[in-house]
Parts: C-alpha cells; sequence; structure tokens
C-alpha cells in the first residue's frame, strides 16, 4: 500500500500550477484525503503530482456580497471552525459528517467538490444552494454553476489541465431555512443516502432538496409545490404536521430518486426507505428553520 | 492549521528531497523521495515507532499524529508536503514517569487490550480536547469515530476520555515531553533511506497479463459476484445490423472506449487490455477473454484481468438483442468478481453511470450496425466516464469486451493512453 513513484512539485502561483499541468498525466493535489487512498491503492500512478498548498491567495476565505468564497486550498476543518462560515448555514451543518475530523483538518472544501464523490456531503451543499466554482486553466479563470459542474460520479466540468480556484457558497437570507441529514454506517463513513434542504419562505415558497449516496451526483429536486401543499394552515403549520404529510409521500419521492444499485452495504430497497426518512424529517426542519428566520428577524 | 509551506521546483520520483520539520520540538530533515509518507518517515527514518501503521489508507486512524496543532492521518501525508511543519506523535504525549492524563484514564479505565489503535486513540482524544474541552459524553462515539478498535468495543475508551474531558474543562495539559532534547532517532538510527526505486514495479510489465494467457479455460468463482450489472437499451438498427456487429469482434472492440485487442490466441481466446479512468482513478488492465457463446442475437464472453497495481477481475458478460418497435432491444448483463484494490475501493457506484456507459456502449453499437464507423468516446473528461464510467467496478467487463475485442487481433481506434 505504497504509492508508487511520481514527480513532485510545489508551485507558488496560479500560472506555475496550471503550466506544470500541461505535463502528461500531471495531478493537482490540495489535502490529498481521497487522492492519496487512491494512489496507495495503486488505482492511479500518476507521473507527477502538483501541490498546489504553496500557491498565493487560494488558502482564502473571503466573504462578498452574495456568497462566501472558499479557496482551493482552505481545510474543511478551517470553515468548520471560522465565524464568519456561519453565513452559510448549510455547509456549517454538513460539514461535521465529511469524513472523520482527522481527514477535515487536511481535506479541502474545493478538493471535496472536485472529487465529486457520489456519496459525498459538499457536492449536494453547493448543488443545493446553487453555487458556483471557479476553474482556472491556461486561457484565464471560469465560473461554472454547481448544476453544469458535476457531470457525474467522479466527474466534473474540470478539464485535466484546469485546476478548481475557488467554490462560492452563495450567503443565507431572511426568510430561507435549512436542513441536512444522512445515514452513514459510521459516522464519517460515505452516507448511504443523505440529503440537503433550502426553504425560502420569504416571498413565495421555495424548497430545493439536493440528495447524495443515491446516484452518479447530487440529484437536485424543486420539492416547493410539495411543501406548499402541506402547509394546511400556511406559516402557522407546525414541523410536526409538514413532517408527517411529506412521509406520507415521501416513499414515492425517494423512488423517483434513488438510482444506485445495491452493494454490500445496503439495497436499492433499503436507499429508498432510508431517502424517504431523510427527507420528510429534513424538509420539515428547514421549513421550520424558515420560519424561525422569517419571525426572528421581523 | 494551515501553515503555509515554501513553493518547491520540481523534483523527479527518483530524487531524494530533503525536507526540515520539527518533530515533538526537535528538528528533523529527512531525505525522503516524494512518494514516501510521513508514517514511514517517523517510523523507518526517525524511529518513533509508537505511531502505528494499519491500513495505510486512511481508514483505520491508527497513524494519527498531530500536524501544526491538528490530528491527520500520517498515512495521507507526503512527508515532502511538510516544509516547515510541527508534528507531534505519541511519544511526545508524556513521559515513563510522568504519564499525560490520557495516558493515565486509558490505563485506569483498561482503555486498551491490544494496544496496536492505542496511539491513534490518544492523539485523536488530544485533538479533540485541546480543541474542544467542552465536548459531551454523548457527542464523544462520534468525535472518536475517526480511530477503530476492534479489542475493546469502545466503552473503556469512551469513558477514559470522558474522565479526562470533565477533569480538564478548563483546558487539557500540551504535550509533556516535548523539547526534552533527546535524538529523534530510536531503533532506526542507521535506518533505510526510502528507496528511490520501486520495488514493487511501477513501470508496467508489458508482458502477458500476469501469466492469464496460459489460463486454459476462465473458470468463474462460485461465490456471489461482487457486482451484477443489467442493462436495456432500445437501438435503432435492424437485427441484421446487430448480427453484423455481433459476428465481428473487432468491430465490435471498436465501439468499447478504451478497449484494445492485442493477440488472437486461437479458438475464441483473445488477450487484450482497456483503460479505465475515474476521476483520479486509472486502471489498465490486461487480460484475456473467452468468447463461450457467439450467435446472430446474443454474444456470452467469459474474461479475466489484472491491474498492474495489484487488482484482479473476472466476469462474465452477456449481450443480447430482441426485435423490437424501434428496431432492436439490447440487454447487457454482467456478473463481475473483483479482488485486489478495486474490491476494497468498491463502494456502489451508482447505477446510473452503469446505464449512462452501457448507453454510451450501445449507442456505438448501434452506430455500427448501422454501418457507421462507431464513435467511441475517447477518453479525457465526460467522455472518459462514460467510457470509463464504471471503473472499478467494470473492469472486468472492460477486460472482457477488450479482449474479445481482441478477436482478430487488429488494433482498436482508442490508443492505450499510457
Amino acid at each position: 500500500m505504497k504509492a508508487a513513484a511520481f514527480a513532485y512539485c510545489r508551485p507558488a502561483t496560479v500560472e506555475d500550477t496550471v503550466a506544470e499541468l500541461q505535463r502528461e498525466e500531471a495531478k493537482v493535489i490540495a489535502g490529498g484525503q481521497s487522492l492519496v487512498p487512491v494512489l496507495a491503492m495503486r488505482l492511479a500512478r500518476p507521473r507527477t503530482l502538483v501541490d498546489i498548498n504553496s500557491v498565493a491567495g487560494l488558502g482564502r476565505l473571503d466573504l462578498d456580497d452574495d456568497a462566501l468564497r472558499i479557496g482551493a486550498t482552505v481545510r474543511q476543518r478551517c470553515v468548520e471552525l471560522d465565524a464568519r462560515a456561519g453565513v452559510v448555514p448549510l455547509l456549517r451543518l454538513a460539514l461535521p459528517s465529511v469524513g472523520h475530523r482527522e481527514l477535515r483538518s487536511r481535506g479541502t472544501v474545493c478538493g471535496s467538490l472536485a472529487h465529486d464523490d457520489p456519496a459525498a456531503e459538499l457536492p449536494s451543499v453547493l448543488a443545493c444552494l446553487g453555487g458556483s466554482v471557479e476553474i482556472t486553466g491556461p486561457t484565464g479563470f471560469r465560473r461554472v454553476t454547481a448544476d453544469q459542474f458535476f457531470l457525474a460520479a467522479m466527474t466534473t466540468a474540470t478539464q485535466p489541465h484546469e485546476l478548481v480556484t475557488a467554490a462560492f457558497f452563495p450567503i443565507a437570507r431572511r426568510g430561507e431555512g435549512f436542513g441536512f441529514g444522512e445515514f452513514a454506517r459510521r459516522h464519517g463513513d460515505f452516507a448511504l443516502a443523505g440529503v440537503c434542504v433550502k426553504v425560502s419562505m420569504a416571498q413565495a415558497i421555495v424548497a430545493t432538496i439536493a440528495c447524495f449516496g443515491v446516484a452518479d451526483g447530487p440529484v437536485v429536486r424543486d420539492v416547493s409545490g410539495l411543501l406548499e401543499s402541506m402547509l394546511t394552515d400556511g406559516p402557522d403549520t407546525t414541523e410536526d404536521t409538514v413532517r408527517d404529510g411529506i412521509s406520507a409521500v415521501a416513499g414515492d419521492l425517494a423512488y423517483d430518486i434513488v438510482d444506485t444499485d445495491g452493494d454490500v452495504h445496503a439495497s436499492r430497497e433499503y436507499r429508498r426507505t432510508l431517502l424517504s426518512v431523510l427527507l420528510s424529517r429534513e424538509i420539515a426542519r428547514a421549513y421550520h428553520d424558515a420560519v424561525r428566520s422569517m419571525r426572528e428577524v421581523s | 492549521m494551515t501553515n503555509v509551506v515554501p513553493a518547491l521546483a520540481r523534483v523527479e520520483s527518483h530524487d531524494l528531497i530533503e525536507v526540515g520539520f520539527t518533530v515533538n520540538g526537535t528538528p528533523a530533515q529527512p531525505r525522503v523521495a516524494a512518494r514516501v509518507t510521513l508514517s514511514d518517515v517517523l517510523r523507518d527514518q526517525l524511529g518513533l515507532t509508537g505511531t502505528h501503521v494499519g491500513c495505510e489508507h486512511g481508514v483505520c486512524g491508527m497513524c494519527t499524529v498531530l500536524l501544526d496543532g491538528a490530528a491527520v492521518r500520517a498515512c495521507l501525508v507526503f512527508a515532502v508536503q511538510l516544509q516547515g511543519s510541527e508534528i507531534t506523535t505519541v511519544e511526545a504525549l508524556g513521559r515513563p514517569d510522568q504519564l499525560h492524563p490520557l495516558q493515565e484514564a486509558f490505563s485506569r479505565h483498561h482503555g486498551l487490550q491490544c494496544g496496536f489503535c492505542t496511539p491513534g486513540f490518544l492523539m485523536s482524544a488530544f485533538d479533540l480536547l485541546s480543541h474542544r474541552p467542552d465536548v459531551t459524553r454523548a457527542e464523544l462515539p462520534n468525535e472518536l469515530s475517526g480511530v477503530l478498535c476492534r479489542c475493546t468495543g469502545y466503552r473503556n475508551i469512551i469513558d477514559a476520555v470522558d474522565d479526562v474531558a470533565c477533569a480538564y474543562r478548563e483546558g487539557l495539559p500540551g504535550p509533556g515531553n516535548c523539547n526534552s532534547g533527546r535524538s529523534l532517532v530510536g531503533r532506526n538510527a542507521a535506518g533505510p533511506v526510502s528507496t528511490p526505486q520501486d520495488p514493487v514495479g511501477n513501470q508496467e510489465t508489458d508482458a502477458d497479463g500476469g501469466g492469464l494467457h496460459t489460463i486454459d479455460a476462465i473458470r468463474l468463482p462460485t461465490s456471489e459476484p461482487t457486482v451484477t450489472i443489467t442493462v436495456d437499451r432500445q437501438i435503432g438498427a435492424t437485427m441484421d445490423g446487430v448480427a453484423r456487429v455481433f459476428s465481428d469482434v473487432q468491430l465490435m472492440a471498436r465501439c468499447l472506449p478504451g478497449a484494445q485487442l492485442t493477440d488472437d490466441l486461437g479458438g475464441g481466446r483473445y488477450a487484450g487490455r482497456a483503460t479505465i479512468g475515474l476521476g483520479p482513478v486509472k486502471l489498465s488492465f490486461r487480460g484475456v477473454a473467452q468468447i463461450v457463446d457467439q450467435q446472430r442475437d446474443r454474444i456470452t464472453i467469459l474474461a479475466q484481468g489484472r491491474d498492474a497495481g495489484g487488482s484482479g477481475a473476472q466476469a462474465q458478460f452477456s449481450l443480447a438483442a430482441e426485435p423490437s418497435a424501434e428496431g432492436a432491444r439490447l440487454t447487457a448483463d454482467a456478473q463481475m468478481f473483483l479482488t485486489g484494490r478495486i474490491a476494497g475501493f468498491g463502494r456502489s457506484l451508482a447505477g446510473d453511470v452503469s446505464r449512462r456507459m452501457f448507453a454510451d456502449f450501445a449507442a456505438a453499437i448501434e452506430q455500427a450496425a448501422r454501418g457507421e464507423e462507431p464513435v467511441a468516446a475517447e477518453p479525457p473528461s465526460a467522455a472518459r466516464l462514460l467510457t470509463a464510467a464504471l471503473a472499478s467496478r467494470m473492469s472486468a467487463w472492460w477486460a472482457a469486451a477488450r479482449s474479445r475485442i481482441a478477436r482478430r487481433g487488429a488494433g482498436v481506434q482508442n490508443s492505450d493512453d499510457r
């Protein structure tokens, strides 16, 4: 379980990084928490590893008007502990479930997005919020929205000679609420099924879910109509009522969403059951959170 | 937590690089090849064998150390990445005559039996309590889930950590054995410098698919397959067209992206290879396929292949066509038996991926059945995905297809990208 030999460089700038990536079979390493196991198992043997941990500016966490900008080498645990990240509550809800603490010390948010494991949490967080990713290549950088970025399992819009330089997570607004839940065999393992939920009560009711671990990438669905049909007492409807109402139909929704075949850990049917439970629980929780957010500020 | 390391110009895989960092308060300058992990440097070069190595791919947590104050897995960090960093290992926690409170608590609560996981738990717990002195007992099972123990059942470990947490709400004492001035080098003073050569053979043996050529008949295991895939797709081509493709192994080969026939071994057996790329995963399988049934509307292949990295695959792969309103309905059944690292790596990759991949293959067959030259997706990015999508799982499948492709020993449009 030792990685095959590789050449190594640690450029100081994004330009130099892109230049190194022009070489044959060069691979970016940031936190390496997904890549190094792949190397150790010799499922990959790149000729060159291009370490971006010395690249100036990639370690920055910035807030702009609309989004939290997370640079490519910002560790997951830094985001977890940084008060500024509180403006993206869904990210804070999800991060403790991303691997183990020891992995988050080193693993990066952007790396998780770029790796795009179908069972990973962060791609679904980004997809649920409608965030975007900055990709830099030889001709400069481009911004790609989540729905255009995640193409399929472990495959993104990033080309071999490009790297993800930042991710943008939209800041939560008044009247928005969030839910996050997953089932894993052990805390920190890849989820058998998981869901991110965003509900906005600010004007029209808007509810979005993004599911992970159940298909070859984040599965995003608009469930505004479903949620609205549950609000029999308008915004006074209780969380319990919403949860019970959704649980009656969540099985059908889960049936439609779960697309993965069974494996040694869970059959397809079991994943559907797990997802339906998570859907009713977390949509209701996000609804409750949104109502609270509305009342808090008004 | 984030120490910015200085830039480093390119070093070749056979070069040794001197890396300067601090271990338990003492400076160290090991010379390492780029591929050497921190855990190996600690144990083999610095003699600090308290850091245990279990799985070597980030699952077990035995090798947990502190890197710039935060717990990390030492097997998932390359030493070359650590210029200027500060590393703390279990040796720094306490002295024999004055153990760290965590060590005392593990002893008092019998938080270990064989002791193999103890360094990992101590360092993980140290990290936890230094960052979150207010952690509750109820949170401990999740917070300590990054380290595995196969003896204790965890209860005594949790008791021990909870005990220390309750006793030190104001802050956990730091490591009691840093800067002690002692030499870092323990057992392996003149220990082996990590060899730049790769004893396992990084270079691919181009030989014969690992001796697979000599196999008389491919026999599949009688156990449950690791992966079973059934997919079907309607294609707009006539049954005659499909029959033409099924009868032409070379043509079928060209429908399968990443596959290459290398040899016709006679008797319906072919040698070939297939490259699979999925994200960082890249496998190059060599193997043999045997056509056991070939009809106008059906073809069945047994295949066996091996990747240079030690992953193995065996498979039965059937492709069948029947007339339908739209022309023909293609059905694929694959049963795969995986061994080695791909088997360990393989969680369920979404069934959707396999269907997409098959869709790509079927589309190429459809083209071929219409008499057009099939356009099998060539590696990069999305195309590679479709092709290779199934990645690990599909390796056997590829091996099968590819080898089959090899039937007439002709070249295939997809070149191996190695």
